[in-house]
């Protein structure tokens, strides 16, 4: 395989990761712009500790994510307290200061960047890929995929059904936290080099997007988001700058069109025939 | 089994809201296995008294009491464990799940501790949890619409799903909040065939917010009236009817009422 | 030393202060957190370089610059919030993080993405007050800059077009029914936004005499803390906000590193959204309706 597709698949398998990260809050009504913040603590975790203590990469990526879920389970407690814009604005607040902590800690280069020796390929990437979509698609299949969408519909009428509404927002973001850890740390092992600066707002933003385009009410949105926004800029080819261009006015046009995102639960279902056979029985009766 | 203690006992509840006093000094008790109706004019505080007893707003004096139990201090989320359920005025079901997922989202209060979230209900066709939504929705009649989105679905057939869905929390008081309203005919009597078979195979009791006195006749065997907050009258269906403060305050406005708020309902 | 860079703090305050009005007014009338306001604020920095690179006398250049923003900010209301509605509520904020990358990527593409050096148009004219140097440019920003604050809470408490706005903010519902025109008056509110968010950049570019197509983010972060600080839908704690931010981070980054600034400033956000949502300044109890 050549250089280059590996690496746009193993972007690829990474930005799939981070999807997932920001599908769980959102699936249950939340927008977490801090996420880079927790991609980046995974990142550098997992980094330090496979370049300290010779950890397996693959041991060291999963501590990382479990580092970042850590972090995001003290933060959600207070954060999610908030809601709506001040919910945006306090999750950015925290992705910013992660940002600059790392940017001070020497211990990891501080500014200069943090290289990482151990050094993993595409199999292992996409397993980890494989492995999220498969784990967060049996999750939604559970009572929890249910209620963190009843939470996400109706805060008030999920609560009176006996729902601890919190409980479900606060695991949706640290399980969402985690996952973004573990990408980061997919990143960080593939790319051999980490700074802090990648882990800004434009990632938050960007990987929140992919989410949104795919759509946030099936777990299959975020794959396909991150799908056709990793690889459609590729096919477009142009400089960087204007890929940018291309996605952004994709992202404003497809919002105006279609704010659900290009996937939705009811198409899944009308494609499986399940909607159409119950309208048809409905006609009949 | 005759348990001679009241299923809902309110004494003494009053709420304000800013300067305006919803519910004032209020006591009544509702009857274990009773379908009692609970009737005023608009903003007599019917509503507020469900939103009170299920704890979605807290009372600002007196108790609350369910089966027994003082529920006036639990949170919301507590109470349907208590034997509380309720339906909504305006329905409100959960608008991305599927029919049989929204009844499932009624077992919460009885499947929800870790052990409960992660059952497969949705992965497994022969989960249990799902068999019991599914039967709840064959003798709901509601079988062929389990599958289906629940915002495509008729307006009579999301009332009747919400009956099931609180019904899914077996509760021992089930609060319906204007079932009826927004509903033609044929939807009406469907409803009244639910909630009838619901009486009959279960020994829940029914505290109904109705404006229909045609549904309240056929369904209620007590009735209280409230208006500015106040219990005005209560006792049976014909007691009530023939009581003259009940005459004059609410019976002379009803008539035309019920046609007006199905058009809300409709549109909203 | 330490007057001078009090004076500066005042006036890097006075810039965000109107990117936070930018903010706070959109906010506060539509509850819609609008990400392209640092977008706007660096189109009209740019639009100011690029006119009077390209001949404009300034006067018109400045003109030509808050035309152009206040014109693109109509296209992004169409966008984020016109066809929008009903949409999952942070729909609109998402798209206008679009239209902030979208406006960055398209200066690149147009203007190329290195940093442009504006004439000094004003030089010679400092005056020197007691040892201190205050530029003319840097005064006249500040006057504006209060000047149009003042105007805009005018607007808001006198004209009828304020009180519906006000309407607006309490309840949209409600606006409807009494028979406010929201989608007359929701252009208003854009066109206002990126107006100030536009006298901003103008300003921006005529003080510092540098812009570049990332200009925005920076000052869109401070923007936001300051709106915060001050309390959001407030447009007098904006003011406040703004030079409580300029001043503390022109003191401190002479003797802290940027970066200990940055996680001091988003510390304070993080704490003042925990413990007090209106903000520091705010007397009224919401952020929204609270103009």
């Amino acid at each position: 395989m050549s250089g280059y597709l590996e690496g746009i698949l193993v972007l690829l398998a990474v930005n799939v990761v981070f999807a997932y990260g920001a599908f769980l809050p959102v699936a249950a009504g939340q927008l977490n712009l801090g996420l880079a913040g927790f991609a980046a603590i995974g990142a550098y975790a997992s980094a330090y500790l496979s370049n300290t203590y010779a950890i397996d990469p693959i041991l060291a990526i999963l501590l990382g994510g479990i580092a970042a879920g850590a972090v995001a389970l003290i933060v959600a407690v207070p954060v999610l307290r908030t809601r709506g814009i001040y919910l945006a604005l306090a999750t950015f607040a925290v992705g910013q200061i992660v940002q600059a902590a790392l940017l001070n800690l020497e211990v990891v280069g501080g500014a200069a960047g943090y290289p990482v020796t151990a050094f993993i390929r595409l199999p292992t990437i996409a397993a980890f890929a494989a492995g999220v979509v498969v784990l967060v698609a049996l999750l939604f299949a559970t009572r929890f995929g249910i209620a963190v969408t009843a939470v996400h519909d109706d805060e008030r009428v999920a609560d009176l059904m006996g729902l601890n509404t919190r409980a479900f927002q606060v695991a949706a973001f640290t399980l969402g936290s985690v996952i973004a850890g573990i990408g980061g740390g997919l990143y960080a092992h593939h790319f051999s080099f980490i700074e802090a600066q990648y882990f800004n707002i434009g990632l938050s933003i960007t990987i929140v997007l992919y989410v949104l385009l795919g759509g946030t009410q099936t777990v299959l949105g975020p794959l396909l988001g991150a799908a056709v926004f990793t690889l459609l800029p590729e096919l477009l080819r142009g400089s960087a700058n204007w890929r940018y261009v291309h996605f952004a006015a994709a992202v404003i046009i497809l919002m105006a069109l279609r704010p659900q995102g290009l996937l939705t639960a009811a198409q899944i279902r009308r494609l499986l025939g399940l909607d159409r056979a119950a309208l048809s029985r409905e006609r009949a009766a | 089994m005759t348990n001679p203690q009241p299923i809902l006992r309110l004494d003494r509840i009053t709420k304000r809201f800013g300067g305006m006093t919803a519910i004032d000094d209020l006591s009544f008790t509702v009857r274990r296995g009773s379908r009692t109706a609970l009737i005023g004019p608009n903003g007599a505080g019917k509503t507020t008294v469900f939103n009170l007893v299920t704890g979605a707003v807290p009372v600002d004096a007196g108790q609350i009491f369910v089966d027994g139990r003082d529920l006036t201090q639990m949170p919301s989320r507590k109470r349907v464990r208590h034997g509380l359920a309720r339906s909504f005025q305006n329905v409100r079901l959960m608008p991305h799940l599927t029919a049989i997922e929204n009844v499932m989202v009624g077992q919460h209060c009885h499947n929800g501790g870790l052990f409960g979230v992660l059952q497969p209900v949705n992965l497994w066709p022969g989960n249990r949890w799902r068999a019991a939504a599914r039967a709840a929705l064959c003798e709901s009649g509601l079988e062929q619409y389990a599958a289906a989105t629940v915002k495509n679905l008729p307006y009579g057939v999301q009332k009747r799903l919400e009956v099931v869905r609180a019904m899914m929390a077996q509760p021992r008081l089930l609060l319906l909040d204007e079932p009826a309203a927004g509903l033609n005919s044929a939807e009406t009597e469907a409803l009244q065939v639910l909630l009838g078979r619901i009486c009959s195979s279960s020994d829940v009791t029914l505290l109904v917010v109705e404006h229909d006195m045609h549904f309240v006749g056929a369904l209620c065997d007590a009735v209280v009236v409230l208006d500015f907050g106040r219990k005005i009258a209560e006792g049976s269906p014909a007691e009530v009817r023939a009581d003259p403060r009940v005459q004059e305050i609410y019976l002379g406005t009803t008539i035309a009422e019920p046609v007006e708020r199905c058009h809300v309902a409709r549109s909203a | 030393m330490l007057g001078q860079q009090f004076i500066n703090g005042v006036m890097l305050g006075s810039v965000y202060a109107m990117v936070a009005v930018a903010l706070t007014l959109s906010i506060g009338v539509l509850n819609f957190l609008n990400f392209s306001i640092p977008g706007l604020f660096m189109i009209a920095g740019m639009a100011t370089w690029a006119l009077i690179h390209a001949g404009v006398a300034w006067p018109l250049a400045i003109l030509g610059a808050l035309a152009i923003t206040a014109a693109v900010s109509l296209v992004v209301e169409r966008f984020t919030w016109r066809w929008l509605r009903g949409a999952e509520p942070f729909v609109p904020l998402v798209s206008s993080m679009a239209f902030l990358l979208l406006f960055e990527h398209l200066a690149i593409a147009w203007w190329g993405s290195e940093m442009r050096v504006l004439p000094s148009l004003f030089a010679g004219t400092d005056w020197r007050v007691a040892g201190f140097v205050i530029g003319v440019p840097q005064l006249v920003g500040l006057a504006v800059s209060i000047a149009s604050i003042f105007g805009l809470s005018l607007l808001l408490k006198r004209t009828s077009m304020g009180r519906s706005l006000r309407t607006i903010a309490e309840d949209s519902d409600t606006a409807l029914l009494l028979g406010v025109d929201v989608n007359r008056l929701v252009p208003v509110v854009f066109a206002l936004a990126g107006l100030f968010a536009a006298l901003a950049g103008v300003l921006f570019a005529l003080n510092y005499r540098q812009v570049q197509p990332f200009m925005g983010e920076a000052v869109g972060l401070k923007g936001i803390s300051a709106m915060i600080v001050g309390g959001m839908g407030s447009t007098w704690g904006a003011i406040a906000g703004g030079l409580v931010i300029g001043i503390t981070e022109v003191l401190s980054v002479g003797y802290v590193g940027a970066n200990f600034v940055d996680i001091a400033v988003f510390g304070l956000l993080l704490l003042i959204l925990f413990v007090r949502p209106t903000g520091l300044f705010a007397g009224l109890p919401a952020g929204r309706g609270g103009i």
